[in-house]
C-alpha cells in the first residue's frame, strides 16, 4: 500500500524547535529544523539521532525545507549542517534566505559570548551554511530532482514566511509552517489553491483560542503609550527585531499622526533598521496596501521615527524607543533599561514571549528586584506590561485552510495532544478527512490512493464505450481490459490486442462434468428426458435437440451414454468453456438433482 | 467604558451561561447540523478583580466543546452535577450532555429526555436546580410544564393547566416555586407542594397589536429572600414592568423604553437584572445595542426611563454595509463585577464589557 510516513522530532505535541520529517514515495525531506528557545543544552535541538541511524545524512535526505526565519524554525540548521552534516540543498523563500543568518549570528553572539557556551555553532558555519541554500519563489515550481518537486505558498505571519507543498508524481504534502489567515497592517492573508494534498501538515498552536480582537489590543496598546508619554515618562518596547516591530512602527507612526503627538520615537541602531532595509527590497511581500501606497510614500520611511543613539537614552522628556533584543536578555534593550528601571513614571511593553532566565520573564512574572552582573541589585519601578500581537491561525483559520486546500489528512502540530481532541473531531466532522496528532519521535503512516494515469487503446475505450449506458461523466466507470506494463508505461488493450501484441495464443478451458442418472431405458430416450426437462425449465434459454443425440444449452453440450457396469446408470456428460462456468455449474446442480419421474 | 474586549466566534450564539469555575458557555443555533456547544475559559481579565489593561492573556480558551445535531436555543448547567441540559426546535425534548473537562476536551452527549406530546411544539424553556436531586424545569407552553428528575428521567411534578399559551420564560424562585412567563405577558406563580394550583400575577396592560414578553429574575444576592426581589417583564413594545411577588395585585413599577422600532421580532428580546448592582437591569434583543437602567426611581407612571448606559459596541462590529445589522442575540451580567457584562450578536462577535457610570451614582 503506498504510504506517506511523518515524523516530528520536535513540535510533535509542544511548541519549540519544529523539525518534521516526511517520507513520500521513496523520497526523504526535512521540513524546519528550530531550536528550543526553553533550553540551554543538546534539549534545544531536535532529536537528529532517529535520522542519522540510517547513515548519512546527506544520503537518506532529499532536502531540507525551511518555511520561515523565526529561530524555532530555523535556529538548529547551522548545527544540523555543519556540525552533525549535510551537505545537500537547503530550500527557503528569498527574504528568509536575506533575514536568516542575521538572526542566526544574533542569537550565536548572545549564546557564545555573552553567556560563554562552547558547543554551538560558530559565525563561519552559518556562511557555511547558508551557501548550501538555494532560493525559491512564490508558487515557483522547484525540481529538487527528476521526480521531487516543491512550491512555495504565502503564509502571512511574519516576512517570507511560505508553506510548501512537496510532490512526488501524484502524491502530495502542504506543510504549513506557521501561518495566518487574516491579514495585518504590513503583511497579506496565507493563500492556497484547491491542491488536494494527500496530507496537509498544519500547526495549531491558538486553535483552541478566540482571541480578542486586534483593534482593542491597538486601541489599549496605544492608549498605554499615550499616557506615559502625557505624564512625561519614557516608554521601551523591546523587539524581536523583524516582525512585529514593523508592525508597531507602523501602528505607532499612524497615531502620532492623527493625535499630532511631538515626543519623539525611536528605534535602535543594528537589527531594526536592517530589518526596515530588507522590508522595503522585499517590498512585494508585503500586503496590499503597503504596495499601493508604497508609490506614493514608502510605508517603511518613517516621518516621526528616527535612528536611536546611545546618548538619546539619557535625554529628558518623554519618548518611546524600539529596542533590540526582544526579552532584555542582553544588548541595547537591557542597558536601557537598566537607566530607566528606577523611574515609576516610565513602562516597558513587552510585545512577545520570553524564553524562562531572561530579564524580560522575570519581570513578567511580577520579579521587581534583579540582580544584574557583579552582585549589584535592581529595583524595577517601571511599569511592567505585556502585549502579544503574535500572528497564527486559529481554529476558524485553520478550517479556512483545510476548505481551501481539500486535503484527504490532516496532521496537526504545535498544539497539546489532550486539548486537540474537539478540534480533531470537528475536522473529522465537517470535512470527512482523517486527523492525526503525534507525539515527538512517533511515526504516523497515510495510506495514500494515487491515481496511475494509463493509456488506452481507442479501439477499447470505443468497444467499451458502446456497452451499457452512457456513462455520468463525474461518475468512475468500470472497464476491462488487459493492462501491459512496458518500460515504464503503461497501456489498456483488449484481450486479443494483447495477445498478439505478445505473441501469445488464446488458450480455450473446457469444463466438463459427469452427472450420473438412473434410468434403464436407451440413451436417445434419457436425451429426449433431459431436452423436456430442460426446456421446460429454461424458458429463457436456447435449448436445442440436435440430431446427433446430444443436447446444447446455449452454447453448453450435454452428451448421453450408458455406465459402463450398470446398464441402469445413464452418465450425462455436460461440457462448456470457460466463458459459460456459471451456467455450466447450474445445469450441473440441476440435473444432479435428477429428472422428474413423469416424462 | 472602562474596558472593552470584543471576540469573535466561529458560529453566533443565542446564550450565555456561567459554569462552575468561571467558566462560561455558548452554543450554535444554525438550521444545518453541525452546531458547537463551547466551554469557554474567560481571560484572567475578566477573573480577576483588580483589572489591568494588558494582561498576559486577554483571550478566551475553548476549554471544550461538543455537537450537537440541532440548533441550541437554549442551554442550562445542572448544578454539583457534571451535566447539561440543552433544548432547540423541532420540539419541545431536551438532550442531555456530560462535560468531563479534565479527561477529554469532547462534551458529549447522553440520551435525550423526550416528552409526550413532545413533537408539534416548540422548543422547551428550561432552569435546572439541585436542591433535593438534580431537577430541570421545562415546557414550551404553559399546559405542558414538568419538572423532571435529571439523572433517572422520573417526572416529579407536572404543573396544572393555565392555558395553552406559548411560554417565554420559566425560572425556580427556591426549591418549591416555580415562576413562569407567558409570552403573552402573563406570569404565574406555581407551588410544587400544590400541584393543583396556579397563582397568578398581575397582567401586563393589554395592546392593540400584539407583543412578546419576557421576564427577569434577580439571583445572587446573598442572603435575601428570592421573593422579595421584583420580577421585571419586558415587552417587545418596549413596555417594561416591575412586579413585587409578595403583592401580586399591583405593579411595583411601568416604564416605557425607546426602542427602534415597535414590535419587530422578539425572538431574542433579553432582561437581567445585575447580580451585584441594586435596582440595576438591562435589557436587549431590539437592535445592536444593550441598554442599562437604574429603576431605583422608577414609579408606576410608565413614564419612558432614561437608560444609564448604552453599548453600541455590536452595531459597529463586523463589516460594514453586508446585509441586515447585527441583532443582540444575548446578554449577562458577570457575577462578581459589578458593571460587567457579556453580550452576543448575530454576526458572531462576543463583548466584554465594562461600564462607567457618568454622573457618579449607582
Amino acid at each position: 500500500m503506498p504510504e506517506i510516513k511523518v515524523t516530528p522530532l520536535g513540535a510533535g505535541q509542544d511548541v519549540g524547535r519544529s523539525c518534521i520529517l516526511v517520507s513520500i514515495a521513496g523520497k526523504n525531506v526535512m521540513l524546519d529544523c528550530g531550536m528550543h528557545m526553553g533550553y540551554n543544552d543538546d534539549r534545544r535541538f531536535p532529536d537528529f539521532s532517529y535520522i542519522t541511524q540510517n547513515g548519512r545524512l546527506t544520503d537518506f535526505l532529499d532536502c531540507v525545507i525551511i518555511s520561515h526565519f523565526h529561530l524555532d524554525h530555523c535556529g538548529a540548521l547551522p548545527y544540523f549542517s555543519e556540525m552533525v552534516g549535510y551537505d545537500g540543498p537547503i530550500y527557503m523563500t528569498h527574504p528568509t534566505k536575506a533575514i536568516c543568518p542575521i538572526l542566526l549570528e544574533d542569537y550565536r553572539k548572545i549564546t557564545v559570548d555573552k553567556k560563554g557556551e562552547t558547543n554551538f555553532f560558530t559565525s563561519q558555519m552559518i556562511k557555511d551554511c547558508m551557501k548550501k541554500v538555494v532560493a525559491v519563489h512564490l508558487h515557483q515550481t522547484v525540481q529538487v530532482d527528476e521526480e521531487l518537486e516543491i512550491k512555495a505558498y504565502y503564509a502571512g505571519h511574519v516576512l517570507g514566511a511560505a508553506m510548501f507543498q512537496i510532490k512526488v508524481g501524484c502524491e502530495s504534502v502542504v506543510y504549513t509552517g506557521d501561518y495566518n489567515m487574516t491579514p495585518d497592517r504590513h503583511l497579506g492573508a496565507a493563500w492556497i489553491d484547491k491542491c488536494r494534498p494527500d496530507l496537509l501538515i498544519s500547526e495549531s498552536t491558538y486553535a483552541t483560542t478566540i482571541r480578542d480582537s486586534k483593534r482593542c489590543r491597538e486601541r489599549d496598546f496605544l492608549k498605554k503609550v499615550h499616557e506615559t508619554v502625557e505624564r512625561g515618562g519614557k516608554v521601551l518596547i523591546p523587539v524581536f527585531a523583524l516582525g512585529r516591530a514593523q508592525e508597531l512602527c507602523i501602528l505607532l507612526e499612524t497615531f502620532w499622526e492623527r493625535m499630532n503627538l511631538k515626543a519623539p520615537i525611536y528605534f535602535s541602531t543594528g537589527l531594526t533598521e536592517k530589518a526596515n532595509h530588507y522590508y522595503k527590497l522585499f517590498i512585494t511581500w508585503t500586503n496590499q496596501k503597503i504596495r499601493k501606497t508604497f508609490v506614493q510614500r514608502n510605508m517603511f520611511e518613517f516621518k516621526h521615527i528616527k535612528a536611536f543613539d546611545r546618548a538619546f537614552a539619557d535625554n529628558p522628556g518623554p519618548m518611546v524607543v524600539f529596542a533590540t533584543p526582544g526579552m532584555l536578555h542582553a544588548g541595547q534593550s537591557l542597558q536601557i533599561f537598566r537607566k530607566w528601571a528606577g523611574n515609576e513614571k516610565n513602562m516597558v511593553i513587552m510585545p512577545g514571549y520570553c524564553v524562562q532566565g531572561t530579564v524580560g520573564h522575570k519581570i513578567l512574572s511580577g520579579q521587581r528586584k534583579l540582580e544584574m552582573e557583579g552582585r549589584q541589585i535592581l529595583e524595577v519601578k517601571m511599569q511592567v506590561e505585556y502585549m502579544s500581537f503574535s500572528a497564527h491561525a486559529d481554529a476558524k483559520g485553520i478550517m479556512q485552510l483545510i476548505r481551501q486546500a481539500e486535503p484527504r489528512n490532516v496532521l496537526l502540530v504545535h498544539g497539546e495532544a489532550k486539548k486537540m481532541e474537539f478540534l480533531k473531531q470537528k475536522i473529522e466532522q465537517e470535512f470527512h478527512v482523517s486527523c492525526f496528532m503525534p507525539a515527538n519521535g512517533e511515526t504516523t503512516t497515510i495510506l495514500t490512493n494515487p491515481c496511475i494515469p494509463v493509456d488506452i487503446s481507442l479501439g477499447l475505450l470505443k468497444r467499451e464505450t458502446a456497452i451499457g449506458p452512457l456513462p455520468d461523466a463525474k461518475k468512475p466507470k468500470l472497464m476491462h481490459g488487459t493492462l501491459l506494463m512496458k518500460d515504464n508505461s503503461f497501456r489498456l488493450v483488449s484481450p486479443e490486442q494483447a495477445l498478439k501484441e505478445l505473441g501469445l495464443a488464446e488458450h480455450q478451458l473446457r469444463f466438463t462434468c459427469r452427472v450420473h442418472i438412473q434410468d434403464p431405458r436407451k440413451e436417445h430416450e434419457t436425451v429426449l428426458r433431459v431436452y423436456n426437462h430442460l426446456k421446460g425449465i429454461l424458458k429463457d434459454y436456447s435449448v436445442q435437440h440436435l440430431p446427433d443425440g446430444s443436447i446444447t444449452v446455449e452454447s453448453i453440450l450435454i452428451q448421453a451414454t450408458a455406465h459402463s457396469e450398470d446398464q441402469g446408470t445413464k452418465v450425462l456428460l455436460v461440457s462448456w468453456t470457460y466463458q459459460d462456468e456459471e451456467l455450466g455449474s447450474y445445469l450441473t446442480s440441476l440435473l444432479k438433482k435428477g429428472l422428474p419421474q413423469s416424462t | 467604558y472602562r474596558h472593552l474586549h470584543t471576540f469573535e466566534l466561529q458560529a453566533p450564539t443565542r446564550l450565555i451561561e456561567w459554569a462552575r469555575g468561571s467558566r462560561v458557555c455558548v452554543a450554535g443555533y444554525g438550521q444545518s447540523d453541525g452546531n458547537e456547544i463551547l466551554q469557554l475559559i474567560p481571560p484572567p481579565t475578566l477573573l480577576t478583580k483588580e483589572t489591568q489593561g494588558l494582561c498576559p492573556e486577554r483571550d478566551f480558551k475553548v476549554e471544550c466543546g461538543g455537537f450537537s445535531e440541532r440548533p441550541v436555543y437554549s442551554l442550562k448547567y445542572v448544578p454539583d452535577t457534571s451535566l447539561l441540559v440543552t433544548s432547540g426546535p423541532p420540539d419541545s425534548s431536551l438532550q442531555v450532555w456530560q462535560v468531563s473537562a479534565e479527561d477529554s476536551d469532547v462534551i458529549k452527549s447522553v440520551s435525550p429526555i423526550a416528552t409526550e406530546n413532545g413533537t408539534g411544539q416548540s422548543w422547551a424553556k428550561i432552569a435546572t436546580i439541585s436542591a433535593r436531586a438534580p431537577w430541570v424545569l421545562h415546557g414550551s407552553r404553559l399546559d405542558g410544564v414538568q419538572i423532571t428528575e435529571v439523572e433517572s428521567r422520573k417526572n416529579i411534578y407536572t404543573a396544572a393547566s393555565g392555558g395553552s399559551e406559548e411560554l417565554s420564560s420559566l425560572a425556580f424562585l427556591d426549591c418549591n416555586t416555580l415562576l413562569l412567563c407567558c409570552a403573552t405577558g402573563r406570569l404565574c406563580l406555581a407551588d410544587i407542594r400544590q400541584p393543583q394550583s396556579l397563582v397568578e400575577a398581575v397582567s401586563v396592560p393589554s395592546a392593540p397589536c400584539s407583543e412578546q414578553w419576557c421576564m427577569g429574575t434577580r439571583h445572587g444576592a446573598q442572603g435575601l429572600e428570592p421573593s422579595s426581589q421584583p420580577v421585571a417583564r419586558l415587552s417587545s413594545r418596549g413596555l417594561l414592568t416591575l412586579t413585587d411577588l409578595r403583592k401580586t395585585s399591583e405593579f411595583l413599577a411601568l416604564a416605557t423604553v425607546r426602542v427602534p422600532s415597535p414590535g419587530s421580532g422578539a425572538e431574542f428580546l433579553c432582561i437581567s437584572w445585575a447580580p451585584a448592582l441594586e435596582g440595576c437591569l438591562a435589557i436587549s434583543g431590539f437592535d445592536g445595542t444593550v441598554h442599562v437602567y437604574d429603576t431605583q426611581s422608577w414609579d408606576s407612571s410608565g413614564r419612558e426611563a432614561e437608560p444609564v448606559f448604552v453599548h453600541k459596541g455590536h452595531a459597529f462590529g463586523g463589516a460594514g454595509g453586508s446585509g441586515d445589522p447585527p441583532l443582540v442575540t444575548v446578554h449577562t451580567w458577570h457575577l462578581q463585577k459589578p458593571r460587567t457584562l457579556l453580550s452576543a450578536a448575530s454576526d458572531g462577535s462576543l463583548h466584554v464589557w465594562d461600564w462607567v457610570q457618568p454622573c457618579g451614582k449607582c
